[in-house]
């Protein structure tokens, strides 16, 4: 079998494992979703209630809401191998670093993406906008949003596992570097609602693939060093 | 010795420039005296730059080496880095503040990627600052310093198609200065500007690393110093 | 508990005179926050051989055996695992060592064959399925396969861990207190292992207070305290005095810099 069949098919075990215990035990996922909810509703009530005003928002709305519950779900992705010093003994195996860091990407990744649909959904509801005429390039931003904010959330989730004051260190390294991708989802979904009319859609998709494609490769080549002590 | 002549020649430089900068060149046509902080601004945002650049590799050395001097080097690089952005974003505001009306523009790619620069290595500094065991610290802001590092390029890009999408009409355009176009007087001051403040910048950085040398080294020593307390508390076997 | 053969599968090991050392330690020294707790050991274990690591709290058999798996990175000095650099192949000795730790690193929300199915992926073991049932059955738990680990107590779950040592193929084995927690069952579990790996030629390290029971199975001991080696005796270990002469050449290093 060759490496990368390999290297996959063990990065798939751990995101499994991950998937396996989220779904047994600790409901997380449920609350972080419940969480962007209210974030959405909050910003119905500061920001409302011209209807007009709130639809023109949704897009940065559904972004900031997906980018904070974020933050609490690469944190509990995390969170997770602190089972009796499961992580140490997973940083023991001899498995390649970067698929420790595939493998828990891949996990953070399920769940942005779910995270986004839902949230995409809510926005549509609760914000009038009219998400199915554009539902494809929708999909598109959300999933390739979903990579970066897994990618970049998943590294400094491992920087901080461990790191004292913990809760608002992940959020102060993630969010700045995040912000390019914020603003290209942004860009995107607004372009996509109103059916793309100055062409700018492909221009910030492909912002969006950049920035997966080099946060990828530099969390998977760093990673690595976050586990030996 | 030779620290201290740079230093002497830096603060020269520096006051010489500043003398022209303010006195001696001519004002811009439509900006009028408010370009001048150009200079500073400009100069002081390519050595922000420099720094983070001296940080991210310095890092990777140690990542590569295990020799602390090169963490010294990347904390120096920080420190002075968010010193030069922090200047840089004040001398950005006060050019706008008369040119555009308004302190702060968020279209400008060059303002608000500098303003992120700030978030970025302020909390790299954070971070560094809550952790104690030195290898550790070296390795987590290695990476972190990496990560930022790589995040620059892609703030920069992704604001300045923000910007251009949109197609606002500046009437004030930092570019002017830079602007190879412009006339010979502007570039030379801008070109001696910069000079001026990258000796201050190696002067700022040669000592600090010093500081920050010095301080491994005695933590280094302590820890020496307790090993071979610990093995001189033993009976011999 | 019926007396069958447990299947350990280490690399093939040659006879032990033909082996170079398993482990080899030169001033191998760890700090914790400034404070030494390992500061300076010298020890040469050869290989096949059962060594007992002896000491009280804080002296350092946590730490020796964490910088061997390569939990930890040493802060000075160096050692070899089977030849092979601790720090600069640490990559290829996670593929010769395995590790019992006091933190058993399950997963509570997994069953137990779910964890060694786990485990059996990440060490690369042949033949999974076959292999974790065997590994289930060898350490008692057969019965309990579906059983969440979080319902585990604290000897099931130790004995789960030393099941997941079994899928590997490790020719050090470094065990932290073993008996710990361990009925007579679970205790008669672990000489069992100890006389499986001495057949096949394991080097095993054990790291432990009680040590009365172990004896039969000990080839050499160690005595450790404050972190550094107080005693050596028996077979197939041997250790020397931190040097003077490295500690000031560190000092000349450090000074001329």
């Amino acid at each position: 079998m060759s490496t990368l069949r390999r290297e996959a098919g063990l990065a798939l075990a751990i995101a499994r494992k991950d998937a396996l215990a989220e779904l047994r035990g600790r409901h997380a996922t449920v609350s972080t979703l419940f969480f962007a909810a209210v974030v959405l509703l909050l910003f119905g009530f500061a920001l409302g209630p011209d209807s007009a005003r709130l639809a023109a928002a949704a897009p940065g709305f559904l972004w900031l809401a997906v980018v904070f519950a974020g933050i609490l779900a690469v944190n509990r992705l995390h969170l997770l191998e602190t089972d009796d010093g499961a992580l140490e003994q997973l940083a023991l195996y001899p498995v390649a670093r970067r698929v420790i860091y595939a493998g828990k990407a891949i996990g953070g990744f399920a769940v942005m993406l779910v995270l986004g649909v839902v949230v995409l959904g809510a926005v549509g509801v609760l914000f009038s906008v009219d998400i199915a005429a554009a539902w494809l390039p929708l999909l598109v931003t959300v999933v390739l949003g979903a990579v970066g904010i897994a990618a970049v959330g998943t590294f400094y989730a491992g920087v901080t596992v461990r790191l004292r004051a913990r809760e608002v260190m992940l959020p102060l390294l993630m969010l700045p570097v995040l912000a390019p991708l914020l603003l290209g989802a942004v860009r995107a979904t607004v372009a996509a609602l109103a059916g793309d009319p100055f062409g700018e859609l492909g221009a910030w998709l492909q912002l969006l693939v950049a920035f997966d494609m080099i946060m990828v490769v530099a969390g998977a080549a760093t990673y690595g060093f976050l586990l030996e002590d | 010795m030779k620290t201290r002549i740079l230093g002497f020649v830096a603060l020269t430089a520096v006051a010489a420039m500043t003398v022209i900068g303010l006195f001696v060149v001519p004002a811009d046509l439509n900006q009028g005296d408010a370009q001048r902080i150009m200079y500073p601004h400009v100069a002081s945002a390519w050595l922000a730059y420099l720094s983070f650049g001296v940080t991210a590799a310095s890092g990777i050395l140690w990542l590569w080496k295990r020799d602390l001097r090169f963490d010294a080097v990347a904390l120096a690089g920080a420190e002075i880095g968010v010193m030069f952005t922090a200047f840089a974003i004040w001398g950005g505001m006060m050019w706008g503040r008369p040119i555009w009306g308004v302190f702060w523009q968020w279209e400008d790619p060059r303002l608000t990627t500098t303003a992120l620069l700030l978030a970025l290595y302020v909390g790299y500094l954070l971070l560094r600052h809550l952790t104690d065991d030195p290898e550790r610290r070296a390795t987590r802001a290695a990476i972190v310093g990496v990560v930022a590092a790589v995040d620059i390029p892609i703030v920069h890009f992704s604001v300045e198609w923000w910007r251009g999408l949109h197609q606002t009409a500046t009437i004030g355009s930092p570019d002017r200065v830079l602007n190879p176009a412009a006339p010979m007087v502007f570039v030379g001051t801008l070109l001696g500007m910069l000079g001026a403040f990258t000796l201050a910048w190696g002067y700022l950085m040669i000592r600090r690393y010093q500081l920050a040398r010095a301080d491994v080294q005695r933590e280094e020593a302590a820890r020496l110093d307790r090993l071979m307390s610990a093995r001189t508390a033993q009976p011999a076997r | 508990m019926p007396q069958t053969t447990i299947y350990v599968s280490p690399r093939s090991l040659g006879a032990h005179d033909t082996r170079p050392p398993a482990v080899v330690t030169a001033d191998l020294a760890r700090l914790f926050a400034g404070t030494p707790a390992l500061a300076g050991v010298s020890l040469r274990v050869e290989a096949g051989r059962t060594i007992a690591l002896l000491g009280d709290n804080g002296a350092g058999k946590t730490t020796l055996l964490r910088l061997l798996a390569t939990a930890i990175r040493p802060t000075y000095g160096t050692a070899q695992v089977d030849g092979l650099d601790l720090d600069r192949q640490a990559d290829l000795v996670r593929e010769r060592v395995a590790y019992l730790s006091h933190a058993t690193g399950l997963y509570d929300d997994l069953s137990a064959r779910e964890n060694l199915a786990f485990a059996a992926h990440m060490l690369g073991t042949p033949d999974r399925a076959t292999r974790v049932e065997r590994a289930l059955g060898d350490v008692g738990l057969a019965d309990r396969a579906e059983t969440r680990v979080r319902d585990f107590s604290a000897g099931m779950r130790k004995r789960l861990a030393l099941g997941r040592i079994l899928l590997g193929q490790a020719s050090l084995v470094l065990l932290d207190e073993p008996l710990a927690a361990l009925d007579e069952d679970g205790m008669v579990l672990v000489e069992q292992l100890l006389a499986a790996w001495r057949e096949v030629g394991v080097t095993v390290l054990i790291a432990s207070h009680a040590t009365e029971r172990l004896e039969p199975y000990v080839d050499g001991r160690v005595l450790l305290e404050r972190g550094l080696v107080a005693e050596v005796s028996g077979t197939g270990v041997s250790s020397t005095l931190p040097t003077p002469a490295s500690a000031s050449e560190r000092r000349q290093a450090v000074a001329t810099r």
